[in-house]
């Protein structure tokens, strides 16, 4: 069984009086320990299905069902101890007046989790960052390195499933890089669930066994690894957005 | 036919924790073409794109023995003459729309500020101008973007708006900072296109700013790797790929690829000479 269903999934929000369509009638599942990419322009939806699993968007119609069980709204803490999110911009994500040691012990005094000393240590360590860092403020700190803060932060709970939500398109390319061996590193280890976001087709090449190429709110067309870098896709947009991904080709 | 020519550009910063030097001795030459610089943050790229326009506040300083714009010594001209060619003939578009546009000002007043105190034009020529530099652009409904504030548009709209406005004054020398890294794979595409078809088409120079070395190395005629506020390999577009130092490589090297191998990226060592 599938650890997570996302069926007939629509999100529409009134703004202006004027309905928008975010997400329209998008399904997907992802089996436990895979890691599952979302494509597309901004705009297509990708980033709002995210949002509608963990709760910040709505679901107008259709379900998501995580380990076989349907989310429960409000969600709570035992859907916040198995899923947790990575946001895009590591600049907005952590609190500016807060010191690391302090956004890593929340969740821990949130769930009444004891040890919060021994853990925020460990989880500094666990992302490769200075036990010396552990009271310092965001702003001392490089974008790569709020990113690693982010993904500790996510950790903490130890959940089983992370949503990614563009985690690497604020940083350089050296500093991808070593964010992305982090996450390949850590879901190794504790065997995760990825769902992650991004526009970037070769990273999602990199990291995600199955695709699903999204536009305009609606599901495309879904790819496995191969087939995406066989280029074997059967639609026009899919097909649209390789050929402007040309340059990330092997060999290129 | 030279358009700017920088040699032995500096720029320091006199701080509390000592001087910090973010340009050491940077040399180059522009004519009407495109100019890459490539680098990660804090190698220098942005701080020499915001010297040719003296836009360096103190405690910064800057140093050069020769900036020449044009015919125009940089380093020797007065505030006033700077104002003259800023915008007017060197035009700089920043990197994100959402802080460099006026979030409490329609794009339609913003676009037509310039043309009507500077030039004096009346409201009715510099509306049929913006709605011109929009149309250059490949906004579509520019009647409509006129009327919107800068959180109404999309980033790719923003990107475009702050282009056009740029472009208003037909400068020689346009300098792009990070112009499409808030864009996505498909409007970055159109964006470059735009910016191509400029310098093309009016004989523009552009020094365009990136981290990102595949994306200028497909766009630029030269590119000019920075590593710590030095230029460590200067080279032909084409040529990149084959480029020798190894810090060019390393950058190249740490892309996934589509098709790739799934071990770990390489990191990117850097190694202390590379900063001599």
């Amino acid at each position: 069984m599938a650890l997570i269903e996302v069926e007939n999934l629509s999100v529409h929000y009134g703004t202006k009086g004027q309905l928008v369509r975010a997400v329209e009638c998008v399904s997907l599942s992802v089996d436990a320990r895979e890691s599952y990419g979302l494509v597309g322009e901004s705009g297509s939806g990708k980033s709002t299905i995210l949002r509608a699993i963990c709760g910040l968007a709505p679901i107008t119609a259709g379900q998501i069902r995580i380990g076989g069980q349907p989310v429960p709204t409000p969600r709570g803490r035992a859907f916040s101890r198995r899923v947790q999110m990575v946001f895009q911009d590591p600049y907005a994500s952590l609190h500016p007046r807060h010191t690391l040691d302090r956004t890593l012990s929340e969740p821990l005094a949130i769930h009444g989790i004891g040890g919060s000393d021994a853990r925020v240590v460990r989880a500094l360590e666990d992302v490769g960052l200075p036990a010396n860092f552990r009271f310092r403020y965001p702003h001392q700190l490089s974008g790569g390195q709020r990113q690693r803060v982010a993904i500790a932060r996510a950790l903490m709970l130890e959940p089983e499933i992370l949503l990614l939500d563009e985690p690497t398109s604020a940083l350089d390319a050296s500093v991808q890089a070593e964010t992305l061996n982090l996450l390949n590193r850590l879901r190794d280890e504790r065997g995760l669930t990825f769902l992650m976001v991004s526009h970037d087709l070769a990273v999602i090449d990199h990291m995600c066994d199955r695709v699903l190429v999204m536009q305009h709110g609606r599901a495309v067309e879904e790819l496995t690894r191969d087939q995406l870098a066989g280029a074997q896709m059967t639609t026009d947009y899919a097909r649209t957005l390789f050929d402007a991904s040309a340059d990330r080709m092997l060999g290129a | 036919m030279t358009l700017l020519s920088v040699k032995d550009l500096r720029v320091t910063f006199d701080t509390e924790a000592g001087r910090v030097e973010a340009v050491r001795g940077v040399s180059f030459s522009l004519g009407r073409e495109r100019l890459g610089i490539v680098g990660e943050s804090g190698s220098g790229k942005t701080m020499t794109g915001r010297s040719v326009l003296r836009l360096i506040r103190p405690p910064g300083r800057i140093e050069a023995t020769e900036m020449v714009f044009d015919g125009t010594d940089l380093m020797a001209a007065s505030e006033r003459e700077m104002r003259a060619l800023r915008g007017q003939r060197i035009a700089m578009v920043m990197q994100d729309p959402k802080y460099s546009l006026n979030p409490v000002m329609k794009v339609g007043a913003q676009l037509t500020e310039g043309l009507r105190l500077r030039d004096g034009m009346s409201a009715k020529a510099a509306h049929g101008k913006a709605i011109e530099a929009l149309e250059a652009v490949q906004i579509r409904g520019p009647e409509r973007v006129m009327e919107a504030y800068p959180h109404e548009l999309s980033g790719g709209m923003g990107q475009r708006v702050m282009i056009a406005m740029m472009l208003i004054p037909n400068p020689d020398l346009l300098i792009a900072d990070e112009p499409t890294s808030a864009l996505d794979v498909t409007v970055q595409a159109e964006v470059l296109s735009i910016l191509d078809g400029l310098v093309r088409d009016r004989g523009m120079g552009l020094i365009f700013i990136s981290h990102d070395l595949r994306l200028v190395g497909r766009f630029c005629d030269r590119v000019l790797v920075m590593y710590k506020g030095r230029v460590v390999e200067e080279l032909e577009a084409k040529n990149l790929m084959q480029a020798e130092h190894p810090y060019t490589r390393g950058l190249l090297n740490c892309l996934p690829r589509i098709g790739g191998s799934r071990a770990p990226l390489p990191g990117l060592d850097r190694a202390a000479e590379w900063a001599e």
